[in-house]
């Protein structure tokens, strides 16, 4: 199919091989719209973040196949050559603590992205404030990333993730040092931006303060996944 | 727009960037073997030169006599010492006569033996002539007597034998008076001499002076020749004086000298050249020439050194350079001139030159020129140089 | 896109500039070891040069005034003179010995470590071995008792300097004028320096008397003066170390010193060496020790370097290793993460170089002995700081491409 979103069919990821071989995933399937923020729930060691990973192309999956933003990337072997510029032009990220670069200010933490994809320095930093503006970060555009508080600087990764407009967003336990207010903050901005950009956003959390406001959820246990129709509250 | 902390970062760090590359550039420029070289310059002008010459010279004096026996002997005694007085006759050493008066005896008794001898044979030269005389009347008598036959012929002949050997002895006892007084003679000469050669055993001063050595102490042995003392006169004390030949122009006799001794560097002591001597040191390659004291000073003593400077005439005018102006380049001895930027090489023609430094430039140089004086390194014609007032405390 | 070693310096930059001065202090002694070579190999050239002449005769069987003693009769350059092609030739001699000041300028007395080391020429005024050019002062006029001196002696124009027995003016000062062994020179004139070299203090005179006096064949009694003869005679020095010829110009001036060098050699029963010759008797055979041993040192330094950047920049990648695994993970080449590294080396590099180079000019003339630093030098050191720099950053660069990207996805 040659839609948009995230597709994935039957994948599983095996480590080692013959007696000690480990399945981290044993049949995961998930699909996820543009413009709509999934949940993954699972304990720790269901796999989660080998999903992630196979996701994100930094490993390869043992089978299966995934589509994603209506490329099929992987079916029981890579279709895409280049994996790097997968990352770089269509899937964001967003992780646990902000991870700016230190010695890059805000706008040129964004505009990074862009101008890796080769557009013009002073077209990637318009981008760049652009949607430090949406995110509501865009009067600390010119600071370092030191200066900005923990929900600034999480906002300002977020617009990172967005800046070269990927189908695709995956964020690995976005809320998992904020409080309330903040992570229900995250879940409303990744909402927006999923609306407003058309982006698929799997959100990978065991944050019960967010779980309730996801309208689907996969669970993951064991390398399986399961869905469930989550609560949707609105925020 | 508010300034950025980059910005100013940016700004501060780019002007450090640019003035370690300026100091950088500076230090190349400045120094290393990029660097221009300096030098100082001086106009070339007329003036007039003292000139001198210089040499060392040590302190002899005009007159010194040796004073020794003329034959081997030992000495019996000295009677004067280092530093006496002496006048002219005075009897300073004597030598052991040995034999000498002992020879003097034998002679004046060989002389008596010889008066001896000579009355002696005038005594019989007298009997000669007693008999001569009777022998002449005795044959004279005969003759008559045989004129009157009253003797045989044979008496009368040897009568006359007796006349002619009578004569004979006489003559004979002439030459003995004479041979006699000849020897007599000859034995007085021979005292005669004898008696020099014991006076010669005197060794007496032969002028005024003052004793500077006692060689020899009685008993010792000399041989002829060797000198027993050595007598000066200090008022003859000059300072024989060596100069370089190749800076020793214009050296006469007469020129005003000051002598700075040794023994007293401070104080310079007038004098005047009293000699040039026509016989140079070919191996030292010097001139050399005696400078005598205007007025000597008390306590010169001989072979001390001293430096002389005389001082030559003044000069005419003409173009004076400091020496350490002239350079050579290749064969050619000149200069360097500053020619509005060009260095250019003026071969020069050099005169007399001053003990300060100065020389004359008879030919070569104009006054006015700008000539390059001391420079930190040696100068070709392509050389980059900077002028500056003094390479005193630069950077070695 | 903007350059992120750039960002990186200019965020860090108190660090990045200290570690570029320490290194550079590094570089500075590299660069300074090499001049001191060089300034070993000038002192001998100078040494050459300064003395004009085209041609050195010495000593029969050995190598030269420098780095050899050779004593010879100084009329022999008479002779030498009557040689076709020779234009000049003077006697020389050279002593290296301690020279004392006299008194220290106002008449006191000097203290004992006073002494200056130093080679004393003896010349003849206008002839070769008189110093070509002056910085101070004026030539020697008298002659006797007057020297001019290098600057590096210390000495100061119209101080009293006691060289042997006698005490002598400073009347002009010269620079640059060094032994190969980098003593700085007095030059005096050739009869005080015979006497100087040749003749012994007091003492010893008056024991050579004695000694003389008491031997029988030598004190005769028959032959008076025989032993004053004698010992005017000891007293007196007749020998030079080395004649200095120049020959005539107009000729090719490297022929015609071969053709002098071969007929004194020839027909003199002396050794001649042209300046080709000299130079490579002093400069690879005196000064090539000393250079084997700062090229030693000289590898150490440069191996010592090496490490010390490699170390440095692998510790600032490392420092960076999360954000290098983000960098990767987001979509950086890994070609952009390695210039980043590389450019830093260089710029360190680059930094250290300047620094070094700068610091080196001045502080080399504050060093005892000639220090020259060379252009050429100067760039090899360049080009070898930046290779060096390049080589060092592989292993940082290696750390950095093995970081992987999943690292940032955390467990």
């Amino acid at each position: 199919m040659s839609e948009a979103g995230i597709r994935i069919e039957g994948l599983r990821k095996r480590y080692g091989e013959g007696d000690t071989a480990v399945d981290a995933l044993k049949d995961v399937n998930m699909v996820v719209a543009p413009g709509e923020v999934v949940g993954l729930i699972g304990p720790s060691g269901s796999g989660k973040s080998t999903l992630l990973k196979c996701l994100g192309a930094v490993i390869e999956p043992t089978a299966g196949r995934m589509i994603l933003g209506g490329q099929t990337i992987y079916d029981d072997g890579w279709k895409i050559p280049d994996l790097r510029a997968l990352r770089r032009d269509s899937i964001g990220f967003v992780f646990q603590a902000p991870y700016l670069i230190p010695f890059l200010d805000v706008t040129d933490n964004v505009a990074l992205l862009p101008m890796l994809a080769g557009r013009p320095n002073g077209e990637a930093r318009a981008r760049a404030l652009e949607l430090l503006t949406a995110l509501d970060v865009g009067h600390r555009a010119t600071a370092q990333p030191s200066e900005l508080s923990g929900g600034e600087q999480q906002r300002v990764s977020i617009a990172r993730a967005l800046a070269n407009r990927p189908p695709v967003i995956l964020a690995d336990e976005p809320t998992a040092p904020l409080d309330s207010e903040r992570a229900l903050a995250v879940v409303r901005i990744l909402n927006q931006m999923a609306t407003q950009y058309h982006t698929a956003i799997i959100v990978v959390t065991h944050d019960e303060k967010i779980i309730p406001t996801f309208k689907r959820i996969y669970h993951i246990r064991d390398g399986r996944t399961e869905e469930e129709a989550g609560q949707g509250l609105s925020l | 727009m508010k300034l950025s902390s980059i910005g100013i970062r940016r700004v501060v760090l780019g002007l450090l960037g640019v003035l370690l590359l300026a100091s950088l550039a500076f230090v190349v420029m400045r120094s290393g073997p990029l660097a221009p070289t300096r030098v100082t310059v001086v106009q070339a002008a007329e003036g007039r030169l003292t000139p001198a010459l210089f040499g060392i010279g040590t302190v002899e004096a005009r007159r010194s006599y040796l004073i020794g026996p003329t034959v081997a002997g030992r000495v019996r005694a000295v009677t004067v010492d280092v530093g006496s007085l002496v006048k002219a006759g005075q009897l300073l050493a004597e030598m052991d006569p040995v034999d000498l008066d002992e020879r003097t005896a034998a002679l004046d008794a060989a002389v008596a033996r010889a008066g001896s001898a000579m009355a002696g044979a005038d005594a019989q030269r007298r009997d000669a002539l007693a008999r001569q005389a009777l022998a002449a009347v005795n044959a004279r008598r005969t003759v008559e007597l045989g004129q009157q036959n009253f003797i045989s012929a044979n008496a009368v002949e040897a009568r006359l034998q007796e006349q002619a050997s009578a004569d004979a002895v006489v003559t004979a006892a002439t030459a003995n008076v004479a041979a006699a007084r000849q020897d007599q003679q000859r034995l007085a000469a021979e005292r005669a001499g004898l008696r020099q050669q014991r006076a010669n055993v005197r060794l007496l001063a032969p002028a005024d002076g003052v004793v500077i050595s006692r060689d020899a102490e009685p008993g010792s042995t000399v041989v002829a020749g060797q000198a027993v003392l050595r007598v000066i006169q200090p008022s003859s004390l000059w300072v024989k004086v060596r100069l370089d030949q190749a800076r020793s122009a214009g050296l006469t006799a007469g020129l005003p000298a000051q002598v700075v001794l040794r023994s007293n560097p401070g104080r310079a002591v007038a004098g005047k050249v009293a000699r040039v001597e026509t016989i140079s040191d070919s191996v030292t390659e010097e001139r050399v020439a005696q400078v005598s004291f205007d007025q000597a000073p008390s306590d010169l003593s001989v072979g001390e050194l001293a430096e002389v400077t005389l001082s030559l005439p003044p000069t005419a005018n003409a173009v004076l350079l400091p020496n350490a102006a002239i350079r050579r380049l290749q064969a050619q001895i000149g200069v360097w001139t500053l020619d509005g930027g060009d260095l250019r090489f003026a071969p020069v023609r050099t005169g007399l030159t001053s003990l300060d430094g100065q020389v004359q430039i008879l030919e070569g140089v104009k006054p006015g020129t700008t000539v390059i004086v001391y420079s930190e390194k040696d100068i070709g014609a392509r050389s980059r140089i900077t002028v500056v007032e003094t390479l005193a405390g630069q950077q070695p | 896109m903007i350059s992120l070693a750039g960002r990186d310096i200019l965020h860090s930059w108190g660090k990045f500039v200290l570690t570029g001065m320490g290194l550079g202090l590094l570089i500075g002694v590299t660069l300074t070891m090499a001049g001191v070579y060089r300034g070993m190999v000038d002192d001998a050239r100078a040494l050459l040069n300064n003395s004009g002449a085209d041609l050195w005769v010495v000593q029969q069987g050995t190598q030269g005034p420098y780095a050899e003693s050779s004593s010879l009769r100084d009329d022999t350059v008479r002779s030498v003179l009557g040689l076709p092609g020779v234009a000049r030739a003077a006697n020389v001699t050279y002593l290296t010995m301690q020279v004392r000041r006299a008194s220290a300028g106002d008449g006191a007395p000097s203290s004992d470590n006073d002494d200056v080391r130093a080679m004393v020429v003896g010349f003849e005024p206008g002839q070769p071995g008189e110093p070509g050019y002056l910085v101070e002062g004026r030539h020697v006029t008298r002659s006797h008792y007057e020297a001019v001196a290098d600057v590096r002696t210390g000495f100061a124009l119209g101080e009293r300097i006691r060289i042997r027995r006698h005490d002598y003016t400073v009347v002009g000062l010269t620079r640059r004028m060094v032994s190969s062994g980098g003593d700085p020179m007095v030059f005096i004139p050739l009869k005080d320096a015979q006497e100087a070299q040749f003749l012994k203090d007091n003492d010893a005179i008056v024991n050579e008397r004695a000694r003389t006096a008491a031997n029988p064949s030598l004190n005769r009694p028959g032959v008076p003066g025989l032993l004053e003869a004698i010992q005017a005679s000891q007293a007196n020095n007749r020998n030079v170390n080395a004649i200095l010829v120049q020959v005539q110009p107009g000729m090719d001036a490297g022929l015609s010193a071969d053709t002098v060098a071969e007929t004194v050699r020839r027909w003199k029963h002396l050794e001649a060496y042209t300046r080709a010759q000299m130079e490579e008797i002093l400069v690879a055979k005196l000064i090539a020790t000393s250079a084997r041993q700062i090229g030693m040192f000289l590898v150490i330094l440069a191996i010592v370097s090496a490490a010390i950047v490699a170390f440095i920049i692998y510790t600032m990648t490392l420092g960076k290793i999360r954000e290098i695994a983000v960098l990767k993970l987001i979509g950086t080449r890994n070609r952009t993460i390695a210039g980043m590294i590389l450019q830093q080396a260089l710029g360190l590099g680059l930094i250290g170089f300047i620094v070094g180079k700068v610091a080196a000019t001045f502080w080399a003339p504050i060093f005892p002995k000639y220090v020259l630093l060379e252009v050429n030098d100067a760039l090899l050191g360049f080009l070898a700081v930046m290779v060096i720099c390049a080589l060092a950053s592989t292993l940082a660069i290696r750390a950095a491409l093995a970081v992987d990207p999943a690292a940032a996805i955390g467990g």
